[in-house]
């Protein structure tokens, strides 16, 4: 082909207003032959483009496998927190037995009544014996008198 | 829809959608992915794509979309995508090295134009779709599509060409 012809489509081409027919002339032309120097630019770039179409995805694309798996860590997950939530549950529930069982061990309730009275005396006094102790911090206020006079 | 048919329409484009991506992500290993993202999405709507005539642009799109959304959530977390690209030219004569030498050079400048023209450019002078085709992947009128590739073609060759005078002037 006349590099006439082939001059005046590459100004329509660097336009955008080349059609896709014309473009192919175009690509036959840069990529079967010799071009004279100053169309070396187009050349490339038309080779560019031809070895770019080359490139190709090299995995296969896969529909399932990625989603199933999505799908079984969500229902492994759910199982998790239920197993967690009723061995909670079910511990919980054996102490509160064990408790309920070790109240009530004196039946008669006279007994109880005497024991208990015994139990908060012995507290009672106990707490005296402590309060008996701080008796001696009118001792500080006496001495802190002498040295401090108000008034 | 079943499993075989949904392939079927898809393999033929998948090539496709994976240079889209890789011309807009860089790295084999981030287009490859966005590939295989874009297929289950489709396959997860495989109800509503039977109503699409034109299934092909639509899957387009949505990779065009994605990659999109990609580039931007890396550029927002300030993260530079690494590509390892490694390839093993074998022994080749002199006149195989320099033009593999002058695709390197046009691959790094096809790489600094705009987002938008470098879609445009790989979907007509790569894919070779028709402009209406392109017109639909890309949202857009014919006539910005026209201005954008023209401004893609001649940028990338005056960057040729200026690369080429360097070493001589």
């Amino acid at each position: 082909m006349e590099s006439g012809k082939i001059e005046k489509l590459l100004e329509l081409y660097d336009e955008g207003k080349t059609s896709l027919a014309e473009e192919k002339i175009l690509r036959e032309y840069f990529l079967n032959q010799e071009v004279p120097e100053h169309l070396r630019s187009y050349q490339l770039i038309f080779m560019f483009s031809a070895k770019q179409k080359n490139e190709t995805m090299e995995k296969a694309p896969k529909v399932r496998s990625n989603k199933a798996r999505k799908n079984w860590q969500s229902w492994a997950s759910i199982a998790a927190i239920l197993i967690v939530a009723l061995g909670v549950f079910y511990f919980n529930d054996t102490s509160q037995v064990l408790n309920e069982n070790d109240l009530g061990t004196i039946s008669d309730e006279e007994l109880a009544l005497e024991k208990t009275k015994e139990t908060l005396n012995m507290v009672s006094q106990l707490m005296n014996e402590g309060t008996a102790d701080l008796a001696y911090l009118k001792e500080f206020n006496k001495t802190k008198n002498k040295i401090i006079e108000i008034d | 829809m079943k499993e075989h048919n949904f392939l079927n329409i898809i393999n033929p484009v998948k090539d496709k959608m994976y240079r889209l991506a890789l011309r807009l992500l860089t790295s084999k290993e981030a287009a490859e992915d966005a590939t295989q993202e874009v297929i289950l999405k489709l396959w997860s709507r495989k109800e509503k794509i039977k109503h699409y005539a034109n299934i092909e642009a639509f899957a387009m799109t949505v990779t065009k979309n994605y990659c999109l959304d990609q580039l931007k959530s890396k550029q927002n977390s300030h993260l530079r995508i690494v590509h390892q690209n490694y390839q093993n030219h074998g022994p080749s004569l002199q006149s195989e090295v320099e033009l593999s030498d002058e695709m390197d050079w046009l691959q790094k400048i096809v790489e600094t134009l705009p987002e938008q023209q470098k879609m445009i450019f790989q979907l007509r002078d790569i894919e070779q779709y028709d402009y209406e085709e392109i017109a639909e992947i890309m949202e857009m009128n014919q006539t910005a599509i026209r201005v954008a590739l023209s401004r893609a073609r001649k940028a990338i060759r005056e960057n040729l060409i200026k690369k080429h005078n360097y070493g001589i002037r």
